[in-house]
């Protein structure tokens, strides 16, 4: 059993990372200490795509068969440059609403902000 | 033009490019704006017109940015659920001529910004667009996040008081949700190596490890549930629908939350095509889901004073039908589940123009405050009691067509349960909307003022009478037009 996790580290490692990000989200009461959280999370999947890329024993496409391993596959990591991308604007827009909720309540302690609601 | 093949480009091109260009555009004035995406959404609309007419005659069709062949290069695909533009294209028009006049209204916004609102709303409607003509898993992703971020950055934008909690709630649910799709996207790229949605389809059915496409099922279930604000995931709903801008309340509530549900037929048509997991322990988690969001939608709605926290309550409880109808997966529920994407689109856009025009007008938004309004504001009143006619499921109005279909569903699918709890949720449904109508027309006013005040002004009064005429007029058409792809839904994927 260890012995399995330890040989699938690549695909184990981003789903403890994920739990990790989930469970700040939900546990953490301070709004950007929630979003460190989903910063986490976004992380776990990007290394997941990134790890899916590597193929034991694979030849790589265009180089033909006589080209020298190691090779990653290329499309994981165009969908995680896009995946980045959007993960910045997701974090830019979440920062400037906790930059308004602290203007205007001047708190972003989630359990203060729910009694003023 | 029919043929041209290029409209599948256009339709998703116009409006994203259109958003971009907005703020460009009105430099010099800012009263450009409105009418540059007036522009926009006209020509999207044109393009889609001859999409669905296209569809209508010779059934779906494919279209190859850069003419790489499908499973290296990207797909779009249109099909009869893709149709749903229609309701996109037509919702997103009204909304557009809506905000002409309401967002000038909205006293807390600067007017300096008001070009990024319309900004924000072509880059939403251009994300929904994309999302439901493309045919490969991973631009699936991006576009949900193209719908979802403006999504976000449009419900803080009314100013209101709490909108911004209201809107990082949003956020963090929809975040979380966004990445359950991806990681589980990535799963499917790592079972099958392929990204296309009927290619992966073919090769999920000989894929060995059955249990990480199961994974991959439940977690993609998930995150497009939260989208579609199921139950027990319906938990940012009612706020942000309620406080965005009126217009952005239907947009919101008649087609975003509608993504999700496209996005879990896509899903299931992948699955039942590759038929490698039994799917019936999906479907009867899903249809006790549907009924429970059903009943306790519209169980929370009576107790809403506020009159667009009722109509956010209640878009949960039709979620709930639809969901209900495509997990009872016998041929009629998924024709009535499929058809009210159409037909509650086009009756929750009422009754929130409706809602927002009572609000432009008066200011007030309870029902207290707006009793009697139905003496001074007659118009909007009656398109508000046809919407709410229309969601309780009277005949013939819009929403008894397909509940009737998803009630024949259940009794079809011997599970009769649930055909009861449908019934159950109207009565509830019907409960509330009796309240409002009543509230309206029959009691004496709390403000006297309210008997003051004029009619909607005419780009408000304008949608809101189209598409209330619709509810009545549309009927069964959506139905006729859904069932060979509701069909095709229990069939094979074709590549």
């Amino acid at each position: 059993m260890l012995q399995a996790l330890w040989d699938n580290l690549d695909y184990v490692a981003p789903v403890v990372l994920f739990c990790i990000g989930l469970y700040i989200i939900i546990a953490k009461n301070n709004l950007i200490k929630k979003f460190l959280g989903l910063n986490i999370m976004e992380t776990a999947v990007f290394s997941f795509i990134i790890a899916l890329g590597v193929v034991d024993g694979g030849d790589a496409p265009i180089m033909g068969a006589d080209a020298r391993a190691p090779f990653a596959s290329p499309v994981p990591q165009a969908l995680v440059l896009t995946g980045i991308v959007v993960a910045v604007s997701t974090t830019a827009l979440a920062l400037s609403l906790i930059i308004r909720i602290y203007r205007q309540c001047g708190t972003i302690e989630a359990d203060e902000l729910r009694e003023m609601e | 033009m029919l043929a041209w093949p290029h409209w599948l480009v256009v339709v998703v091109l116009v409006p994203l490019l259109g958003a971009v260009l907005t703020p460009v555009v009105s430099l010099r004035s800012r009263h450009v704006a409105p009418w540059w995406a007036l522009g926009v959404m006209s020509v999207t609309s044109t393009a889609a017109l001859f999409l669905i007419l296209r569809v209508a005659a010779e059934g779906p069709f494919s279209y190859l940015p850069g003419g790489w062949v499908p499973p290296y290069g990207i797909e779009l695909r249109f099909d009869e659920f893709s149709a749903s533009i229609s309701v996109i294209c037509l919702i997103g028009w009204l909304a557009v001529l809506y905000s002409l006049r309401y967002v000038e209204w909205l006293r807390e916004v600067p007017k300096q910004r008001i070009p990024y609102y319309y900004s924000l709303l072509l880059l939403n409607l251009g994300g929904m667009i994309g999302f439901v003509i493309t045919g490969d898993l991973f631009n699936m992703f991006v576009f949900l996040e193209i719908l979802s971020l403006s999504a976000y950055a449009l419900v803080a934008f009314s100013g209101e008081h709490i909108a911004e909690m209201a809107a990082f709630k949003y956020l963090l649910m929809g975040a979380i949700s966004s990445l359950l799709v991806l990681f589980s996207v990535g799963i499917l790229f790592g079972v099958t190596g392929s990204l296309n949605m009927a290619d992966v389809a073919t090769r999920l059915a000989s894929a060995e490890p059955v249990a990480p496409a199961a994974l991959a099922l439940g977690m993609l279930t998930v995150g497009l549930m939260v989208k579609a604000a199921l139950f027990p995931v319906h938990i940012w709903l009612p706020d942000a629908h309620a406080i965005a801008p009126s217009p952005i309340s239907a947009v919101l509530s008649g087609l975003v939350v509608k993504i999700g549900i496209i996005g879990m037929i896509r899903v299931y048509q992948i699955y039942n095509s590759a038929n490698m997991i039994d799917l019936h322990m999906l479907n009867q988690t899903l249809v006790w889901l549907g009924a429970i969001s059903i009943v306790m939608g519209a169980f929370f709605a009576i107790f809403q004073d506020d009159i667009k926290l009722m109509l956010a309550y209640s878009t949960i409880s039709n979620i709930g039908y639809i969901v209900m109808g495509l997990g009872l997966s016998t041929n009629s529920s998924i024709i009535g589940g499929s058809a009210h994407v159409f037909n509650h689109a086009l009756i929750k856009a009422t009754l929130f123009f409706a809602a927002g025009g009572l609000i432009y007008r008066t200011g007030y938004r309870t029902l207290t405050d707006l009793r009697g309004i139905g003496r001074s504001m007659p118009l909007t009143c009656i398109a508000i009691s046809i919407g709410a006619i229309s969601i309780v499921g009277i005949p013939p109005t819009a929403g008894f067509f397909c509940k009737w279909y998803i009630a024949l569903g259940a009794f079809e699918a011997d599970q009769p349960f649930f055909g009861f709890a449908l019934i159950f949720g109207a009565l509830f449904i019907f409960i509330y909307y009796i309240r409002m109508v009543n509230a309206f027309y029959f009691q004496a006013p709390t403000r006297p003022e309210i008997l003051e005040v004029e009619e909607a002004p005419a780009s408000i009064l304008f949608p809101t009478l189209l598409l209330a005429v619709l509810c009545l007029t549309v009927g069964p058409i959506p139905l006729t037009f859904i069932k060979p792809a509701a069909e095709l839904l229990l069939a094979p994927l074709g590549g």
